[in-house]
């Protein structure tokens, strides 16, 4: 098989406060897997478990600390909704920043100006400094610009849609058909719907280290099984 | 990569300048009243309370001024500038360079309107347009060196240690009045003169009135000296940035 992405025993540790000689916290321990080309790898796992903290070792935000990251020659990008956005710039100036954030080219995101504006049904409004949006606005724009970033590696936390109820089903599906479409795709959540939704396969992470990687129900049936022990 | 690192740099110019217009009533007045007000505050202490006998006292002190300006909100607003975007390099693969040069950026081309105005009263005042004014270019490059090294240094340390901030003005205003910027030198007794002039900005700013006010060409062993020095300090700056980028990710909100 193709490892895009492959971890190996990898530990993450944070400056858990502003003081000299603070001690580190390590919200990752001993986390491996290996993440295929085409693959649907959901995460489980409690709060804290490092989840969020695995996403941004993935997407290369974060670099680890102990253990290796092994990455092929392709994009990981976090799905991050209105990155960089500026309060007094236009609907337009704020998805070409946003764009260039998420590491699309400038000609790129002019090209892809028009779509952005079709699909966030932002109208004259787009035109307007984001100040006069409304929250559902924001959302719409932040996620038609999202949805222009096309990473070979998609990675998603938690959130599968947004806005009101209407563009809910718009966001979702448009988000549902890339990551069916062949996207290679890491997917946390805390629902266990929506991982079999998504994913093909799980991998359970446990106060930063993974427990057990493979087939989504197995690792659910684990994970679950293991719940009053691991919540002690 | 590199093509969009200079993308991203320019748009962020653009994005942060067009912000802050919209920011206030007067918007882009306010890049000229403000110097203004500032130039303003210094004359009326220095030659109308104080009474500086100083020749030329409002040309000298117009043109320490700009260029002091220029140098401190580089400083100033690009030593803040990886420190307040610590929650978006928490959110997004960035590298941090692009947050202090964003700033020096914007704060140049500010300066640019304020030099153009700068010229202009100069000339109206009696000092016209001379040959030395091919070494400017040379000086004003110097100078964006220096500020830009001391902007990235700052803008290094100060998410370790955000208490820099409260250091940093004081730091500024010290170093203004050391440069000559509101008094001349020439008031500093012999003794403590070569430590004075090993300050690059009163190099700096001594070329420019050389040029401005006076048709003179620097002192290019001088300049070349403080050009040596600001590369040190731009390429320390740069190195540091680099190098503690991956950290900046880790520290506490």
């Amino acid at each position: 098989m193709n490892a895009l992405v492959t971890l190996e025993n990898v530990g993450v540790a944070f400056n858990a406060q502003m003081r000299v000689g603070a001690p580190r916290f390590w919200a990752l321990e001993d986390v491996s897997l290996t993440l295929e080309r085409g693959a649907r790898l959901g995460v489980v796992g409690r709060n804290g478990a490092g989840k969020s903290t695995l996403l941004r070792t993935l997407a290369g935000i974060i670099e680890p600390d102990r253990g290796r990251v092994v990455r092929a020659r392709v994009s990981c990008q976090l799905l991050s909704l209105a990155v960089g956005f500026v309060q007094h710039l236009s609907g337009r100036d704020n998805a070409i920043l946003s764009g260039l954030l998420l590491g699309m080219r400038r000609r790129e995101v002019e090209r892809r100006l028009p779509a952005i504006h079709d699909f966030s049904e932002l109208g004259d409004f787009f035109e307007q400094p984001i100040s006069t949006y409304s929250t559902g606005m924001l959302a719409r724009l932040g996620f038609s610009v999202a949805m222009q970033v096309e990473p070979e590696v998609l990675l998603i936390d938690e959130v599968l849609s947004v806005g009101d109820t209407e563009f809910q089903a718009k966001s979702g599906a448009a988000l549902r058909e890339r990551i069916h479409n062949g996207t290679t795709v890491v997917f946390v959540s805390h629902s266990d719907a929506a991982v079999r939704q998504v994913c093909d396969r799980a991998l359970w992470v446990e106060h930063g280290r993974s427990v057990v990687q493979g087939d989504v129900d197995e690792v659910l049936r684990a994970y679950h099984a293991a719940a009053p022990a691991a919540a002690q | 990569m590199r093509l969009h690192f200079f993308e991203l740099i320019w748009f962020s110019t653009y994005a942060e300048l067009r912000a802050e217009r919209a920011r206030s009533y007067l918007g882009l007045a306010w890049w000229i009243i403000e110097p203004a007000m500032n130039m303003a505050t210094y004359y009326l202490v220095f030659a109308i309370v104080l009474r500086t006998s100083q020749a030329d006292y409002i040309p000298f002190l117009l043109v320490g001024l700009t260029l002091w300006q220029w140098f401190k909100s580089c400083v100033s607003h690009g030593g803040y500038a990886i420190w307040q975007s610590l929650p978006l390099i928490r959110q997004v693969r960035v590298p941090a360079q692009v947050f202090p040069s964003v700033q020096i950026l914007a704060d140049t081309v500010k300066f640019s309107f304020i030099l153009a105005l700068l010229l202009l009263i100069l000339w109206a005042y009696g000092y016209p347009p001379n040959r030395a004014y091919f070494a400017l270019p040379v000086v004003l490059l110097v100078e964006l060196v220096f500020a830009a090294g001391a902007a990235y240094l700052v803008a290094a340390m100060m998410p370790f240690v955000p208490d820099l901030r409260f250091v940093i003005e004081q730091v500024l205003t010290v170093m203004m009045f050391l440069s000559g910027i509101v008094f001349s030198l020439d008031a500093v007794p012999e003794s403590m003169r070569t430590w004075f002039a090993l300050n690059p900005i009163a190099t700096l700013v001594d070329a420019g009135r050389g040029i401005l006010m006076h048709a003179q060409w620097p002192d290019w062993l001088a300049l070349g000296r403080v050009a040596l020095i600001s590369l040190a300090l731009f390429a320390a700056g740069t190195w540091l940035v680099a190098r503690w980028t991956s950290r900046y990710v880790k520290l506490p909100t």
